[in-house]
């Protein structure tokens, strides 16, 4: 239901989604109704109150729906009007489509027979939506990896990852105990042990080219090494979108030294590389000559060629 | 207000149940709740009418009698009033569930949770499906998400701002006809009013609250508009570029051929923009060395020679 809906209006429309979801649950205890339908108890029993009051014109006990809760657990009879689930709306409509496409995306490919029922399905909410709304989604992981990171994580297993670091330019095989899975900046992350590193690392979950269950040591050694971050300044010399993405800075004041900070000199030196002329690293020094003999370099390649 | 709540469901009921029009007198005489003068009764009936199109319910007009064209009545077709998904087995059930539970804390999960309700009212059990740790989420969503879903409904105009590649905020209009996740990021499609063509937006690029206004024209959706358009693998330029042995991970991963020449590999690959790709080969260093197109090495030597002007 869209927030734009008023107090009674939401109460209306749950009490109209309250009696067929009673036609198909019937006898169920009114806390565990109250819970399904993220109410109090005591709002619940409200709504079942002024759902008794209603029914079929006449309003005699015969067209009156048939309530009966006070034992704690309800059930309903002489209901059928609205015994059927309410049409979804637009807007559920979207989020389940919305919601199937990443499900699609993220089963492995030789499930036909669950790939197929996505399908179906989304076929059939299509036609209710009635607007040829175009919704695509797709799993920025491998759905075989993240499945199996999910995996690891609920049962404390172990995984076998191919990772793929951008900052090395580097493909390598690790063993780790993958802790927890979060997003950052519209990336996922899985935190972990590697015990190729012999400490905490954080692996960014769509360069994880394989993962595959296996054992690993059940002691994870806590004397980890901590490492120190390196502090760059860079100067913008024009406004680049990509470049202020890069860097992660909200905006890009220019000729003014902004202040960073990074694990990596590697990724230092590439992201400069990679913003060209935009950007201008003033420190540290010993980056700033890689920098610039890096150029040099490539520039007499492309002379000579 | 709990009157008017009964008012309200009785009056669902009564048009529901009904095989008929019903006039609106038969309707302040028999559904209980209308009281007071023939005005407030109709000022009732008509704010009543608005509430249950609100929640989604439509009321179809039509004549009571077909040769007497004089009053309107009024009911709720079931068809339109009952969800339909046909026969839905265990598995879909589940299914469903996973694809709701994709939204847990994030935009649409209140619709999502409602539209499930709706679901297990229909009182077919789920079948679990059997692959452990199956449970996609949609990560990094934006509460734009529900304006711009609602603007499609309606074909509605959407105004904002955008961050343009300069860095400069941008005013944009357009009527969105899709949405879709990329990378972990959401992009809304629409015909730009500008150029009246379709253009492809990221939401985390749009400044501030995004602004709908009503579009009473009729609006005819594009027909030839594919998801494709806004991935790279549509372009329509290659660039054909050597790549050291054992680097440049992320221009292999896009390359259509690889041809081996010993310590390098000359590779092909799609351009979506020269600058895009500029920035993609200068990440690498000198492990990469363009070929062509003329105009991406022109433009690589630029940036490198401003590189080393930048550093020197």
């Amino acid at each position: 239901m869209s927030k734009n809906v008023s107090a009674p209006l939401l109460r209306t429309a749950r009490l109209l989604d309250l009696v067929p979801f009673l036609n198909t649950h019937q006898g169920i205890a009114l806390k565990d109704l109250a819970v399904h339908f993220d109410v109090t108890p005591t709002q619940m029993t409200a709504d079942l109150m002024t759902l008794w009051m209603c029914g079929l014109p006449g309003y005699t006990p015969l067209e009156l729906m048939d309530l009966e809760f006070e034992s704690g657990y309800v059930t309903i009879r002489n209901a059928s009007t609205l015994a059927k689930p309410r049409t979804i709306t637009f807007q559920e409509g979207v989020a389940l489509l919305l919601g199937l496409d990443l499900v699609a995306s993220s089963l492995p490919e030789d499930r036909t027979d669950l790939l197929t029922a996505v399908d179906s399905l989304r076929q059939r909410l299509t036609e209710i939506l009635g607007v040829p709304i175009k919704l695509s989604v797709v799993a920025p992981a491998s759905g075989a990896v993240s499945t199996a990171i999910s995996h690891a994580v609920q049962t404390n297993t172990g995984l076998e990852i191919r990772y793929h670091s951008l900052y090395k330019d580097q493909v390598s095989e690790r063993s780790v105990m993958p802790l927890d899975l979060y997003d950052s900046e519209g990336h996922q992350y899985m935190r972990a042990y590697c015990f190729t590193a012999n400490d905490y690392r954080e692996f960014r979950v769509d360069r994880i080219e394989s993962a595959i269950a296996a054992a690993v040591p059940s002691d994870i050694s806590t004397d980890s090494m901590n490492q120190e971050k390196i502090r760059f300044s860079i100067v913008g010399r024009y406004l680049s979108r990509d470049v202020a993405e890069r860097f992660a800075i909200s905006d890009m004041p220019l000729g003014k030294t902004i202040e960073l900070s990074s694990f990596s000199r590697q990724w230092i030196e590439r992201s400069v590389m990679a913003s060209g002329g935009a950007v201008v690293l003033k420190l540290p020094l010993n980056i700033r000559s890689e920098v610039a003999k890096s150029a040099q370099l490539m520039l007499n390649r492309y002379k000579e060629a | 207000m709990s009157r008017k709540i009964e008012r309200l469901i009785n009056l669902t009921i009564a048009l529901l149940a009904t095989k008929r029009y019903l006039t609106k007198s038969e309707i302040f005489r028999t559904v209980e709740g209308y009281e007071g003068s023939a005005e407030t009764k109709e000022r009732m009936f008509e704010r009543d009418k608005d509430d249950l199109r609100s929640l989604g319910i439509a009321i179809d007009v039509g004549s009571f009698d077909p040769l007497f064209n004089d009053e309107a009545g009024y009911r709720i077709k079931s068809e339109s009033y009952q969800l339909d998904l046909g026969e839905i087995t265990p598995t879909e059930v589940s299914l469903l569930s996973l694809a709701a539970e994709s939204w847990q804390g994030a935009a649409f999960a209140d619709q999502a949770q409602s539209a499930i309700l709706k679901l297990s009212s229909i009182g077919v059990p789920a079948d679990p499906i059997d692959i452990p740790g199956l449970s996609p989420k949609l990560a990094n969503s934006s509460n734009d998400l529900e304006t711009i879903a609602g603007a499609v409904g309606s074909s509605d105009y959407l105004i904002f701002d955008y961050l343009s590649p300069k860095l400069l905020l941008e005013k944009r209009e357009i009527i969105p006809i899709a949405l879709s996740n990329r990378s972990g990021f959401w992009y809304v499609s629409g015909v730009d009013s500008a150029v009246q063509e379709v253009r492809t937006f990221r939401l985390d690029r749009v400044h501030g609250a995004i602004t709908v206004r009503n579009n009473r024209e009729a609006f005819e959706f594009p027909s030839d508009f594919e998801f494709d358009q806004i991935d790279s693998t549509s372009a329509i330029r290659f660039a054909v570029i050597d790549v050291r042995k054992g680097k440049g991970h992320a221009l292999r991963a896009l390359a259509t051929s690889l041809q081996d020449l010993g310590e390098w590999d000359q590779i092909k690959l799609p351009i979506y923009t020269i600058e895009f790709l500029t920035a993609q080969i200068l990440w690498y260093g000198d492990d990469v060395f363009v070929h062509e197109p003329s105009d991406l090495r022109e433009h690589i030597v630029e940036e490198l020679q401003a590189l080393l002007v930048n550093h020197e």
